[in-house]
């Protein structure tokens, strides 16, 4: 059924976790917030597994990058958020940092400038 | 640290957390159904979609856990309750599993120990793996055992580039008197370099010194035994004077408890060597050992060239000729022909939990079938191929622990056995579950779980859940698994002929050593030393020899009694050149033949046979032609076809002024050195003719008794008749010549008993695999004799059909195994005592046992798949 959108994009490894960080920077959210955001804003183009969601969120609780608290969503119901740490804030830099340099140096293979078009 | 802790926590407060992700997954779940709802879909249809979007709960949930960490630990723990529910569920089946795995695991812990004790812990010397003995090596094969003379030593000791020192050690004999009852102690003479060469303290006091070797001191350093036993451990001992040989001796120094040195562990007292001027120069004067001390850095090979060089030059002046040195690692010649015994022991265990593991291997692979269904669930649940295979590597470790826990319980009675195996060369050894024994055992139960489980692990986690659960399903079938399982049979029957050969082979040896003709009736024949140190003069010598003889003989329940120089089957040189007449020295450079000084008496008491002429007789008095008994050896070599009596040999004082001997009689084949070797040529010359002799202390010191009755019941009489003529003169070594040929045969006999109980339990065991494996194949099949018997295939045939199948994996089983044991034999040649077992004969013996116990075991299943009812076969499916 999923498989039938066209361009929808496969998550790289590892990015997943950038996501999260950055999604979380807004505020606290809980798991299905954060999948519903990073869908949202990105157009549809990423979709987010349930199945890699949580063990992520997990994980990285776990790296003390992010914490948890019970929280009352938006609709009254008690909910699990997450909110960034200090550490993650500082991992957030960093792994931003890192994409950023990918993005180019990916670009720079891709785009040659003395290439002709 | 931190995060060990937080992990801590978490393991506390596991169950919270459970219910925090199960509320947290039910959250997204309502989310999602919510929002679907709100895109137009029906609550249901919402509901399901949310559900199907997330995938399996369960893998979800267990993929979140793993982040938290410690899942694994968790898991196993879960894993492990499982497997100890699975067995006690199946009783019977883990009780064949677990008693299979007690049998080999309990096998190799005791042979390890064993192992262990003998041949890798510490000696009790410093360093002791830079010591070593040099012999001479008289066959140019560095054999060793054959003693170097002292005037070597010294040779050696003051030229030689590759030790840090040598020392050497003389047999000498002790007895105790003045202070308590007169005692024979076993004693030894060592030069004072042995304490610095071998790192010994002393537990009080001090050591002897150089300066005391070298002036004749009559200094002793005294055991820790004899110290507690007849001195009563008080410190005080220490110098103290007692007495050695009716001559005084001052203790200096009392050696620490576990010290113990070659050639035997129960030497009481040690005196410097003090070697007379006469034994300084003299090269034929072989009764030594020496034991060195390599230097840093030196090779055992590059001590071994240089020595062999540096012993060429020395005894050229040796009347046996020029000859190099065998340089042996001390340990291997403490532990003699036991080490053999024990690598073959240990190999023979390991090859029975081999086979143990492979029965294993299969029994769980057919239950891997059975649990089909039950892994097909697990699959459709969810459960990933990783963690399906951890959870049957976990069952298979419970059972190999428990498998471990019963073997430690044999364990411990076979070591008992083990510690008899211990040389007399080495300290006694207490062998126990210990740390290190546990920690082996615990490395193999793992090694097991491992090599048993992994194949049938990854078997039976290979189903796909359609297969698994459509109804009447039988799993996996197929021919991969049935060839992986034929495979594993082929390797156990072939162990198993390996161990029956090899059992075999040690079987016959010792059939051959026990039924050995030694040349004598040994049964009622009572031995033991009585030492004549105190008679160095002839004529007092032989008379006291002779009133002791009669006094003995006067015991009641004695019928003869005899006395000889060195009691038979002991294995010691009492060797000396001999010249025929037209020889000379010269040209027969190491003529030896071993002699005897024997009393009148002594070859009718010990039942000796005559091949022709006489024994002693009262008509051999002194004069100048004494007699002499020569054995069939001398005689073969000497005279061959034809006979020796009346020929001369001139023996001991070679020269103008020696006696010649005249052969009066030839004994028939007696043993005199060990029961294995064939007899060497020997003399044996009358003790009264002997007075050439008395200077070079051969002795008839051991006396012989043939008595009526019980040997034992009569030992106090004797005691007493003796000492009735000199209350100072010890006795010792008492023993029936039964217990000293016993003593000999011990060590192939045990070696003989564990590897034929190890191949026993191997064909055992091979057969329950046989037969597992044809029954599940009847079983698995009862279906296509079915249709087959209803086509027309009469019973004989299906028979004929299984039968043929477990006779063509006997047959590739026993080809291979001979192929190993044709190997494994020539490994073990050492403990096949010199004898050519007949090769033939076992091999034939091995395959009709084989074949007969494999027929038996294939012959049940295929007999219950030629009785197979079509009717009833067809119906079952």
């Amino acid at each position: 059924m999923r498989d039938d959108a066209p361009s929808r994009v496969e998550l790289l490894q590892g990015t997943l976790d950038l996501l999260i960080l950055r999604t979380l920077r807004a505020g606290p959210a809980h798991g299905h917030a954060i999948a519903k955001h990073i869908q949202r804003t990105s157009e549809d183009l990423l979709q987010v597994e349930t199945g890699s969601l949580y063990p992520a969120l997990h994980r990285l609780e776990a790296k003390g990058w992010i914490a948890p608290s019970w929280e009352l969503s938006s609709k009254g119901k008690r909910a699990r958020f997450y909110r960034l740490t200090p550490l993650g804030r500082r991992q957030l830099a960093a792994e931003r940092a890192k994409w950023d340099t990918f993005c180019a140096a990916m670009a720079m293979v891709l785009n040659p400038v003395d290439e002709e078009a | 640290m931190s995060s060990f802790l937080r992990k801590l926590l978490w393991l506390a407060r596991r169950s919270d957390r459970e219910a925090e992700l199960r509320e947290e997954l039910q959250f997204h779940l309502e989310e999602e159904a919510e929002e679907r709802e709100r895109d137009g879909l029906a609550a249901d249809d919402a509901r399901w979609a949310a559900r199907r979007e997330l995938g399996s709960l369960a893998v979800v949930a267990e993929d979140t856990r793993a982040a938290w960490g410690w899942t694994w630990l968790e898991q196993f723990a879960r894993d492990a309750a499982y497997g100890l529910r699975q067995v006690r569920r199946n009783p019977s089946f883990s009780g064949i599993v677990i008693a299979t795995l007690a049998l080999g695991i309990g096998g190799m812990t005791a042979m390890f120990s064993a192992f262990d004790a003998v041949l890798v812990r510490p000696l009790p010397y410093a360093d002791a793996d830079r010591l070593v003995m040099i012999w001479d090596d008289m066959t140019g094969e560095r054999r060793s055992g054959h003693a170097p003379a002292p005037a070597e030593w010294l040779e050696w000791r003051r030229h030689q580039t590759v030790f840090t020192d040598l020392a050497a050690t003389q047999p000498a004999d002790a007895t105790l008197s003045g202070d308590g009852e007169a005692e024979q102690v076993p004693a030894r003479k060592a030069t004072a370099s042995l304490w610095s060469v071998l790192g010994v303290k002393p537990l009080i006091s001090r050591v002897f010194r150089e300066e005391e070797d070298e002036k004749g001191v009559p200094v002793a350093v005294i055991s820790h035994g004899l110290w507690q036993r007849r001195y009563g451990g008080s410190p005080d001992v220490v110098g103290r004077k007692i007495s050695v040989n009716d001559s005084p001796y001052e203790v200096v120094g009392v050696l620490p408890r576990e010290f113990y040195f070659m050639p035997a562990r129960d030497i009481d007292i040690w005196m410097p060597a003090s070697f007379p001027g006469w034994m300084r120069r003299n090269f034929t004067w072989h009764d030594a050992q020496v034991v060195a001390r390599l230097k840093p850095g030196v090779t055992l090979d590059r001590a071994q060239e240089s020595m062999a060089a540096l012993s060429r030059q020395v005894t050229a002046k040796d009347f046996r000729g020029p000859h190099s040195v065998a340089v042996k690692p001390l340990r291997g010649e403490m532990a003699g022909r036991t080490r053999t015994a024990l690598i073959v022991l240990l190999c023979a265990s390991a090859a029975l939990l081999m086979v143990a593991c492979v029965n294993l291997a299969n029994l769980l692979m057919s239950r891997g079938t059975a649990r089909g269904r039950e892994v097909a669930v697990r699959v459709a649940l969810g459960a990933g191929r990783g963690r399906l295979v951890a959870q049957f590597l976990t069952e298979t470790l419970v059972l190999a622990a428990l498998g471990a826990m019963a073997g430690a319980a044999l364990a411990l009675p076979a070591m008992r056995f083990l510690e008899t195996l211990v040389p007399e060369t080495m300290g006694t050894v207490r062998l126990t579950l210990d740390g290190r024994v546990l920690a082996f055992s615990a490395a193999v139960a793992v090694a097991v779980a491992l090599t048993a489980g992994l194949l049938p692990a990854l078997q039976g986690s290979r189903i796909s859940p359609q297969d698994g659960l459509r109804e009447g399903g039988r799993g996996t079938t197929g021919s991969s698994r049935n060839w992986l399982q034929h495979s594993l049979i082929l390797v156990e029957l072939a162990l198993a002929v390996v161990l029956l050969t090899s059992g075999g082979l040690l079987l016959q040896t010792f059939e051959r050593l026990a039924n050995t003709d030694l040349g004598l009736r040994a049964e009622r024949l009572l031995t033991f030393e009585m030492p004549l140190f105190r008679y160095d003069d002839f004529p007092r010598r032989v008379a006291f020899v002779n009133t002791q003889l009669e006094r003995i003989r006067a015991v009641p329940g004695v019928l003869e009694a005899g006395a000889i120089s060195r009691m038979p089957l002991t294995p010691a040189d009492q060797a000396t050149f001999y010249l025929l007449p037209g020889q000379t020295e010269a040209d027969t450079p190491g003529q030896v033949a071993l002699f005897r000084m024997v009393t009148r008496g002594y070859f009718s008491t010990i039942g000796a046979r005559l091949r022709e002429g006489r024994f002693f007789e009262a008509s051999d008095q002194r004069s100048a032609s004494p007699a002499a008994v020569v054995n069939e050896a001398f005689a073969n070599r000497n005279y061959p076809g034809r006979s020796p009596l009346g020929e001369r040999l001139k023996f001991g004082q070679l020269d103008e002024e020696g006696y010649w001997y005249t052969i009066v009689g030839v004994v028939e084949r007696l043993r005199e050195v060990t029961i294995a070797e064939e007899p060497r040529p020997a003399v044996y010359l009358l003790h009264e003719q002997t007075d050439q002799y008395q200077t070079k202390g051969a002795r008839p010191s051991w006396i012989v008794i043939r008595t009526a009755g019980e040997p034992a019941a009569i030992v106090p009489a004797v005691r007493q008749a003796i000492r009735s003529g000199d209350k100072n003169q010890p006795i010792w070594r008492v023993e029936t010549l039964e217990e000293l040929v016993d003593r000999q045969l011990s060590t192939p006999r045990q070696t003989t008993a564990l590897m034929s109980a190890f191949a026993l339990l191997a064909l055992l065991l091979a057969s329950l695999g046989i037969y597992g494996v044809l029954s599940y194949a009847v079983g698995q099949r009862t279906n296509e004799i079915g249709v087959r018997m209803a086509l027309g295939a009469s019973s004989g045939q299906i028979l004929l059909s299984f039968g043929k199948r477990g006779l063509a994996l006997t047959l590739s089983g026993l080809a291979i195994g001979l192929g190993l044991a044709a190997i494994a034999s020539r490994s073990m040649s050492a403990l096949l005592y010199g004898f050519r077992p007949d090769y033939v004969a076992t091999v034939t013996v091995v395959s009709l046992v084989l074949l007969a116990v494999s027929a038996m075991a294939c012959l049940v299943p295929a007999r219950r798949a030629s009785r197979v009812d079509p009717v009833v076969a067809l119906r079952s499916e």
